[in-house]
Formats: C-alpha cells, sequence, structure tokens
C-alpha cells in the first residue's frame, strides 16, 4: 500500500512537472528576465554590484593604486576608464586634470606608521598600456552582467576592445547585446557606428547607425528626457568626418551648420562652412 | 626546547589528520579551476582576476586553519584533561604555549606552501613565467602574519572560555585591523579632542596587519617589495608574537586548569 502511494506521489510530481515547465519558461521570455541563478538571487540589488566593478574594472586600470573609502576624494569626477577614453578627443586636457587632481590623494604620510606602511601597496600611479589593458574586461563584462542598462559599460568595453585589443568583432557583438538590452540608446548607436567606420571600414552602414543615433537623441530631446547634448555633439562631428572622407559637399555644408547650432563654442567652425560654400559655388 | 618541538610535532599530525585543510584547499582549487574555465572576450590571456580571486581564497582559508586550529588547542587539552599528564612530564606551561604556538604557525606554513604552490601553478599556466622572489616574499610575509594571528589566538584561548567565542572575537578583530587599521590614524585626527587621542593610541598599539597582505603586489606585477621593508615587517611581526605570547603565558600561568 505504502509503495503505490509513494508510486502515486511521484507519478503526480512528474505530471505536475511536465504542465509547469513550460508555464516557468514562458514566464521568464515575457519577463526578458535571465536564467542565470545569479542574477535571481540578487534581484534589483545587481545594480550596486555592477556600480563596483565598474570600478574595480577602474582598479585594475591604475593597477592597484586606487582611493579607498577612507582616503578623501575632492569631487566626484568621471572614471579614469571614461578619462583615458576622452583624451583621443577634445577633453584631453581636461582629462588630464583630473587625474593630476586625484594622484594626490593620499597625500603626505600622517606618522611612520604610515609612511612604512605605503611600502606594502602600489602607491604609484600608472595605466594599463597597450594589450594589458585586456585585465579589465573580465570587471566590465560582470558589470554589464549585473545591470544590462548600464550604457556607459557597453561604450567603455567596446572603446577598450576596438582600439587597444584590436577585437572589433567582440566590440560589436557586446554592443549590440547592449542594444537590444537598450533599443533607444544614442550612445551605443554612435559607438556601434564608430566600430563599422574606424574598425571595420564599413562607412556606409556606420552613417546609418549614426543618422538613427542623431534620430534618437532628437526623439529623446523633444520627449524632455534631457540627453547629453555632447553626444549630440560628438554624432554631428562623426557624420561631419564621414561627408570630408565621401567628399558630398552638399551634404557636409548641412551637417556643418547643424554642429555649429549644437556646439557651445560659436563660430568656431565659421570658416569651415565658408570655406565648403566657396566650393559648392564652384 | 626538545619539548616545545615535541609538542609542535603533535599540532602538525593533528593538521594533517583533520580534515579542514584538505577541504579548504579542495574548495580554493575548486572555485578556483571553474573561475579559470571562464573566458572574457575570446581571451585566454586574461589572468589577474584569476589571480586576485585565488589569493583572496588563500587569504581566507589560511585565516581559517589559523584561527580554529589554534582556538581549539589549549581547551581541547583541558576538556579531555589531557593537559594534566603534560605539564607533568614535567613540561612548563611557557613551554606549552611555545610548543602550541609553534605547532600551529609550522603548520599554517605547511598548508601556505601548498597554497602558494597551487597559485604558482595556476598563474604560470596562463603567464608564462615564476615571479619567485614576488611568491616568497607573498608567502613569507602571509606567513608572518598567521603567526601573530596565531598568537592572539592562543592569548585568546586562555582569557576566554569557549573556542567558538573565541574564534569569532579574534576573526572580528583581525578582518577589523586589515580593512581599517591603517586607516584608524586619519579618523583620529578628523574626530579631534579626547576621542581622537585615543583612537590614536589604538591605531599605535595595534598589530598592523594590513601591511602583510601584499596581493596588489602580486597580482598587478609590481615586482618585488623593497627588501628593507619586508625585514622591517618581519622583525615588527616577530616583536609583536612575542609581545602576545608573553601576555598568554602571564595568563596562562596563574590560571587553574579544572574545567
Amino acid at each position: 500500500m505504502m509503495r503505490l502511494a509513494l508510486l502515486l506521489v511521484f507519478v503526480c510530481c512528474f505530471t505536475l512537472a511536465t504542465q509547469l515547465a513550460p508555464v516557468f519558461a514562458s514566464l521568464q521570455a515575457k519577463g526578458g528576465r535571465s536564467g542565470s541563478p545569479l542574477l535571481v538571487l540578487l534581484g534589483d540589488s545587481r545594480r550596486l554590484f555592477a556600480n563596483q566593478f565598474f570600478v574595480m574594472a577602474d582598479v585594475y586600470f591604475h593597477s592597484g593604486y586606487y582611493p579607498t573609502i577612507f582616503d578623501a576624494r575632492k569631487k566626484e569626477g568621471p572614471s579614469h576608464l571614461d578619462v583615458a577614453e576622452q583624451e583621443e578627443g577634445d577633453t584631453a586636457k581636461s582629462g588630464r586634470k583630473v587625474l593630476e587632481d586625484d594622484e594626490k590623494f593620499m597625500g603626505t604620510p600622517r606618522d611612520w606608521i604610515e609612511r612604512f606602511g605605503r611600502n606594502f601597496f602600489p602607491s604609484v600611479h600608472t595605466h594599463l598600456q597597450g594589450e594589458s589593458a585586456r585585465e579589465i574586461m573580465p570587471w566590465l563584462k560582470l558589470s554589464a552582467e549585473m545591470d544590462p542598462h548600464r550604457i556607459n559599460t557597453y561604450v567603455t568595453t567596446s572603446y577598450w576592445l576596438r582600439t587597444r585589443l584590436d577585437k572589433a568583432g567582440e566590440a560589436e557583438q557586446f554592443l549590440r547585446q547592449g542594444l537590444r538590452a537598450n533599443p533607444d540608446s544614442h550612445e551605443i548607436l554612435l559607438e556601434l557606428g564608430r566600430v563599422c567606420f574606424y574598425n571595420k571600414n564599413n562607412p556606409q552602414v556606420a552613417r546609418s547607425l549614426w543618422e538613427l543615433a542623431l534620430q534618437k537623441w532628437r526623439q529623446q530631446d523633444q520627449a524632455g528626457e534631457n540627453p547629453d547634448p555632447h553626444v549630440r555633439q560628438e554624432i554631428l562631428g562623426e557624420l561631419v568626418r564621414d561627408d570630408q572622407q565621401s567628399g558630398n559637399l552638399k551634404q557636409l555644408l548641412a551637417d556643418l551648420q547643424e554642429l555649429e547650432k549644437a556646439t557651445p563654442m560659436k563660430g568656431t567652425l565659421d570658416k569651415e562652412i565658408q570655406d565648403v560654400k566657396a566650393r559648392l559655388a564652384h | 626546547m626538545n619539548n616545545v618541538l615535541a609538542l609542535a610535532g603533535v599540532v602538525i599530525k593533528e593538521l594533517y589528520r583533520r580534515k579542514d585543510f584538505y577541504v579548504l584547499f579542495i574548495l580554493t582549487a575548486l572555485i578556483t579551476m571553474v573561475l579559470g574555465s571562464v573566458k572574457f572576450f575570446n581571451d585566454d590571456r586574461i589572468v589577474r582576476y584569476l589571480k586576485d580571486a585565488c589569493l583572496l581564497l588563500i587569504w581566507i582559508s589560511s585565516l581559517v586553519i589559523a584561527v580554529t586550529t589554534t582556538a581549539r588547542q589549549l581547551p581541547a587539552e583541558r576538556e579531555s584533561r589531557t593537559i594534566f599528564p603534560l605539564l607533568a612530564k614535567p613540561v612548563s606551561r611557557a613551554q606549552l604555549i611555545a610548543g602550541k604556538f609553534l605547532g600551529c604557525w609550522l603548520a599554517c606554513g605547511l598548508a601556505l606552501i601548498v597554497f602558494y604552490f597551487f597559485f604558482g601553478v595556476i598563474t604560470a599556466s596562463r603567464e608564462h613565467a615564476w615571479p619567485l622572489g614576488v611568491y616568497f616574499q607573498a608567502l613569507w610575509l602571509h606567513w608572518i602574519c598567521l603567526g601573530i594571528v596565531v598568537a592572539l589566538v592562543l592569548l585568546g584561548s586562555v582569557v576566554f572560555t569557549a573556542p567558538s567565542s573565541n574564534a569569532t572575537i579574534c576573526f572580528i578583530i583581525v578582518v577589523g585591523i586589515m580593512f581599517c587599521g591603517g586607516h584608524l590614524n586619519g579618523v583620529a585626527v578628523h574626530m579631534g579632542g579626547l576621542s581622537g587621542n585615543i583612537l590614536y593610541a589604538v591605531y599605535y598599539s595595534i598589530p598592523h596587519l594590513e601591511w602583510y597582505d601584499v596581493r596588489d603586489f602580486v597580482i598587478h606585477d609590481w615586482g618585488v617589495i623593497s627588501w628593507a621593508a619586508w625585514a622591517g615587517a618581519t622583525l615588527y611581526g616577530l616583536l609583536y608574537c612575542a609581545f602576545l605570547l608573553g601576555a598568554a603565558w602571564l595568563v596562562f600561568r596563574r590560571k587553574t586548569l579544572t574545567v
């Protein structure tokens, strides 16, 4: 009798499993949630971990030389990963300023214990050079896993993958993963366009992506979401570069005029606009 | 000296007869190998995250071994009443403390050699390098740190009655010092006044265990630490061990041993 009852319970479990498994699978698909046990376990608190992992990438970028919670930081600035990324562009000077400000976070030692203790942890400000930047990748990947809506993680990771590690394919794949999670992100579209333009030598696709990015930026601006105006300038800057490369003067003039409106430093593009107008008149 | 070495030998035998070390080593190896099997962006030369995780596990495991092994030494002898024939040998109370300390410290050293060898093999499989100088310094400083911890726990085992409370309190103290010990002076300066002065006194009094954690040098390939600093830290650690053992002996020599 007992055996029969056990058999009955087992059959019930089996039947329930066949019924419930597809239901749970469809629920997961609807919610767009990953089945990773870690993500399920952490819930929304994983966003905190995402920030922490991004900071860890910055720690590795400095080879362990990084302020602790006890060290005074003058102000909340951008991560050095972002700063180093900006060094290629116009903001190089301000980026270096942040590095110089932070460099002295330890100050002079207060006593002999502190002075002696500095022998046992990295106390020189350095950045990972060349391909050794690969060491920050696990933390960036983890950060994106923890918070798929943290757009900065995708853009930063792609920058390091395509410029230092010569992994444009992986950068594109990672950005597309980010785009699936954030379909309206103009920042990811801008970076994806850069991968196509600078690394894959595919200016047509890059242009389409930048135009889409600009369109998304305008939509967000009209919806009152206050998108970063600097990103708009960057998108327009890339479009201008593409126009210059393709020799499409009409489009170049239009893009330059829009960039002129977007840039805070009025008049800086006047000479270039006049030059294009003159070339068009000939 | 023979008595001390004989006592130390018994403690070392206890370590390899018990399962603690094997469990912790297998756990460390397993977690490290699982992490090592993960590939990020098709790059199999990424190694620092693996070194970081492996060294963290080694530190946790070694602290667990040091604290739990040491915390049960004297209470177990008292509970099973083997301490009476031991002290009647004749083994003095000072020799008992010294023997237990030496045994636990050497046992931790043996465990560390196995852990660091595993770490070296895992790292070499990716980096194809054996920076022996750095590994030696890291292992040595780690061992000196465990010496201070073992001496602290021995002192705790003659002060506190239960091994569990001793182990818990010692864990909290050790972890607290490792995280905050080096920053107490900064906090004291900000506090100011009498409380600031008291905190500054605490800062000077505690053993600065954070010096012995040179994982960043190993993980980020900073090379060897200044040998003068290494020697200074060794001397500081040995002096602290002597102080804590002396304090343990002072308490233990007047302690009644009946349970």
